[in-house]
């Protein structure tokens, strides 16, 4: 039987960076992916590096909101390893930090931006108000509509359709094995770890392992149920739309503190348009069925488009070309789920939230905990997947 | 512009006419939608009402199709909507639901029922120089012709492995077109042996067989070239097309090259609202699958024509009555025995119809003429400029992409505005010479052509 | 070079085309017009290489210009399936 030092389940961008990591320190790694590797929300959503407090944190009720905002300890993290990332890959991961807004157009919605503004101050996030002039001088095509937005100015985006890839690739090159179209079938402890049985296609395998990392995403329920585990992630299709290629006209990551959206211009032109309205998820027999693709409902793709034309009138005249659902992990605090899982020793997580901006994060800390490195608080702490553990109190 | 409707048609051929015709007769309230300005499909492309035309597009080969359109136009119960592009169908409880845009703007429809008969568009072709302003598909240069009343050019050269091309050329020559040359990839014992196959089959379909022999002897009369074993390779210019060049290394001066491999189906619709599909084995693409009524795997949803495979006006025609045929059956405005017996003639026409079909496809069958024709430096996906090169180094990447939809993430082959349906064959033919499973394809994509975004959310 | 062949139509009318004026037959198609007028060239790509149009059905997207008529705001279409119109001013690349 074949032993690893680490199983990783999931070729996704947080399954791959730590893939890379745990190799670069001479770990014996086995990364395996069910389809392709980026086939998830990792090669799905549209991109965007957003530091700044969620907007859906804030739609809650300020207790939730509050809970949520220590997510923000992570975002100044974020910041570092996503620059760290452009000095090792440069160009190709198309990583900008050009500077990012999330904009108000109401007096109700100004004085959620000052609450917003107060509580990033808290976390050492430095986010800076602008008024009207202020933000029509550094975003002139935003809509003369806009009253006030907050900038902060590590923003950005990056392309999703290639890092998680040039990851993968990184982590072969440092002697990771990484093997697609191979799903994990079954799972037992042993003495030391655990046995696993891999499927991919007819072939079946057992192979050992003594730690095990499921970064599978909003499948993260379903891969739980082989560790007989419940690992509280649910799945929300997200709809995003790219324009044609067009001339450079948004700089910056745009958000709307009172309305669901995100904009941006990637490298190649295209504007694209997401920032949280919903796909319909395919119902199967007792859940919903992730391997049926998501269904766009017109009324909320018109409904984003209008916020995006509201707040960028230039992109009104553009020709949208796609529309696509990307599949997200949520919890129930809104909180990632990264870390060891306390009642299966050797089994680590890592779902839930804003997995393209914070995976590089997820993936370090990840490693180096699971490399056995870590001295005091790795900065997981706040996301440990035991402060579910009373989920799983009747598991046996 | 909004509405309700018991069938919506989206396409104004002869398929989509056929089922009008039978579903306005019984009653139902029918929408057509078309992105032409007047119905009639490629196949009866009408020239504007601006415009006089003095016997456009005689012959026996027209009359039947011409007849079923006049009828078409004339029916009361019909809401003909020109110059509409459908982007997307959304299933309801209670049928479907069609996102379009026209010129004047959004427009929401439901229907009980649908039907795709959005017939096909020629198989595009790579080769070195073709994205040359002067390389042009030969059915695109015959709407020309057809509808726009424009000879495209002046010198033309066609080629590739479909017959249409002698119709092409001797309506360009009627016209007034010089036609350099017809050339054929295949030789012509090839395209015999075919057809001695199934040596009487020909016979009970003479008329396709006596146009293409009419085309070529008016083209061998007029002297113009047509040859046989001629494979194209290369399309010679700077800034537009000079010159057609060929595997034996022969040149031919030309300002329009019009390349003819076959067609694919005009299939996103479907494909984006999540019907089966199947491949087409010779020329790459997808079409629907469909029960004996039409009827794709998504209620309410169907299809005829060349949307269910490239076969032919005559085909198309006859599954656009099985489709109505079918609708009218579902609604009880026909019992089951009635439905069948209306039917039935309709199969046994189909049957033959379809075993023509065949042997037409093989005999223009492109695989061996295309093989190896792009070289690295040949551009693949026209809107995103990605070469075949380009696609080989994304395909041999360390973790590089082993299907198509992944590929087209990696290399951005496929996302530009045609949404890969100028290239996604060819990316799926160079995946699998690659040893890849290139998978069901790229993912289609709502909508199913470009909008405004201004236009989506008035 | 491109040649009318209708045996009767309307009088012409006049599109701006990049700034110079084309003649136009009532009716007919953008593409048509432009082709007409010897202007077989819609767009340069990503090298800056001539492209043209190809599939003349609406399928390839090749044709895309942008266009403006009075009274309407600017749209990025497809020439092939555009008819021309009074004062139709049309940019392409």
């Amino acid at each position: 039987m074949n032993a690893v030092d680490v199983l990783i389940v999931g070729g996704g961008l947080t399954g791959c960076a730590t893939a890379w990591h745990l190799a670069e320190r001479g770990a014996r790694v086995l990364l395996i992916e069910a389809g392709e590797l980026n086939g998830g929300a990792s090669g799905q959503n549209a991109g965007s590096l957003h530091f700044q407090i969620e907007r859906r944190f804030l739609e809650n009720g300020p207790a939730l909101a509050d809970q949520a905002s220590r997510v923000l300890a992570l975002n100044r993290l974020a910041i570092e390893d996503w620059r760290i990332l452009d000095q090792q890959f440069g160009p190709a991961m198309e990583i900008v930090m050009h500077g990012g807004l999330m904009v108000a157009h109401s007096d109700a919605e100004v004085a959620l931006l000052e609450r917003k503004a107060a509580r990033e101050a808290e976390f050492g996030v430095p986010t800076e108000l602008l008024d009207a002039t202020g933000v029509a001088k550094i975003a002139p095509y935003l809509s003369p509509d806009i009253r006030a937005a907050a900038w902060l100015a590590d923003e950005g985006h990056a392309n999703p359709r290639t890092i998680t890839r040039l990851l993968a690739a990184r982590a072969i090159e440092s002697g990771a094995t990484v093997r697609s179209r191979t799903r994990l079938a079954d799972v037992s402890r042993s003495a030391r770890g655990f046995h696993l049985t891999l499927e991919s296609g007819e072939a079946r395998e057992q192979i050992r392992a003594d730690r095990v990392l499921l970064a599978t995403g909003a499948a993260t329920m379903a891969t739980g149920v082989l560790f007989n585990l419940h690992l509280p992630v649910f799945p929300a299709g997200l709809t995003m739309t790219a324009t044609e290629r067009t001339a450079p006209m948004i700089g910056h990551l745009v958000q709307h503190v009172g309305r669901r959206l995100s904009m941006k211009q990637t490298e190649s032109g295209n504007i694209l348009i997401g920032g949280g309205w919903a796909s319909k998820l395919q119902r199967g027999a007792t859940s919903f069925d992730l391997s049926c693709p998501a269904t766009i409902d017109p009324d909320a793709l018109q409904a984003n488009l209008r916020a995006a034309a509201d707040t960028v009138p230039g992109v009104a005249a553009l020709n949208i070309i796609r529309s696509w659902t990307g599949i997200v992990a949520l919890t129930a605090d809104q909180l990632p789920l990264v870390g060891a899982v306390s009642r299966a020793p050797g089994l680590y997580v890592a779902a839930g939230g804003s997995g393209f901006t914070l995976g590089p994060t997820f993936a370090r800390l990840l490693a180096a905990e699971m490399a056995g490195e870590r001295d005091g608080d790795s900065g997981l702490a706040l996301f440990s997947p035991d402060r579910f553990d009373h989920l799983n109190g009747f598991m046996g | 512009m909004s509405g309700m409707f018991d069938l919506a048609i989206v396409g104004g051929g002869p398929a989509g006419q056929a089922a009008a015709e039978i579903a306005c007769a019984a009653g139902l309230s029918v929408v057509m939608l078309d992105e032409q300005p007047r119905m009639g499909g490629q196949i009866l492309r009408q020239p504007p009402r601006s415009l006089k035309v003095r016997d456009w597009l005689p012959g026996v080969t027209y009359r039947d199709l011409k007849a079923q359109l006049h009828r078409a136009e004339a029916l009361d119960g019909l809401d003909w909507r020109g110059g509409v592009s459908v982007l997307g169908l959304f299933p309801r409880p209670d049928g479907l639901r069609l996102l379009a845009s026209g010129r004047d703007g959004r427009q929401i429809l439901e229907a009980r029922h649908v039907l795709v008969a959005a017939g096909c568009y020629d198989m595009p072709v790579a080769f070195p120089g073709w994205t040359l302003p002067g390389v042009m598909s030969a059915g695109g240069v015959q709407a020309f012709i057809k509808s726009q009343q424009i000879v495209p050019g002046s010198r033309f050269v066609l080629s590739g492995t479909h017959p249409l091309q002698l119709l092409v050329a001797d309506q360009l020559r009627k016209a007034g077109a010089e036609v350099a040359a017809v050339h054929f990839a295949q030789s012509m014992a090839a395209m015999a042996g075919q057809v001695l196959r199934d040596p009487l089959l020909p016979l009970g379909h003479p008329r396709p067989f006596r146009d293409a022999a009419a085309a070529f002897a008016n083209l061998r009369r007029a002297g113009v070239p047509v040859r046989f074993g001629q494979r194209l390779v290369r399309a010679r210019g700077s800034e537009r097309l000079e010159a057609a060049e060929f595997a034996d290394g022969t040149t031919i001066a030309c300002d329009v090259l019009a390349t003819c491999y076959g067609f694919l189906p005009q299939a996103d619709l479907l494909r984006q609202a999540g019907c089966a599909m199947q491949r087409c084995a010779r020329t790459g693409g997808f079409a629907a699958k469909v029960d004996r009524w039409q009827c794709t795997s998504i209620a309410g949803l169907g299809a005829a024509g060349e949307t269910t495979g490239v076969a032919g006006a005559e085909v198309a025609l006859r599954e656009g009555r099985l489709a109505a045929i079918g609708v009218l059956l579902s609604d009880g405005l026909l019992s089951e025995s009635e439905a069948e017996g209306r039917a039935a003639p309709i199969r046994r026409e189909l049957g033959s119809l379809q075993r023509f079909a065949d042997l037409l496809a093989r005999i223009a069958d492109p695989r061996e003429a295309i093989a190896g024709l792009a070289d690295d430096a040949t551009i693949l996906c026209r809107c995103e400029d990605v070469t075949r090169g380009a696609l080989i180094r994304a395909i041999s990447a360390t973790a590089g992409p082993e299907d198509a939809s992944a590929l087209k993430l990696v290399s951005r082959a496929g996302m530009g505005v045609c949404q890969g349906r100028s290239c996604e064959h060819a990316v799926r033919a160079l995946l699998a010479e690659h040893g890849a499973a290139p998978g069901s394809g790229f993912t289609a994509r709502f909508p199913a052509r470009p909008v405004a975004i201004a236009d989506l959310i008035d | 070079m491109s040649r009318r062949v209708a045996s009767q139509h309307p009088g012409p009318i006049l599109i701006l085309v990049d700034g110079a004026e084309v003649i136009a037959l009532p009716g007919e198609m953008l593409a048509s017009a432009l082709l007409a007028a010897d202007k077989p060239v819609f767009r340069n790509d990503l090298e800056g290489k001539a492209r043209g149009m190809f599939c003349n059905m609406g399928t390839c997207g090749e044709c895309f210009v942008t266009v403006e008529v009075p009274g309407r705001p600017a749209r990025r279409l497809r020439a092939c399936l555009i008819p021309v119109e009074p004062g139709m001013k049309v940019q392409r690349g």
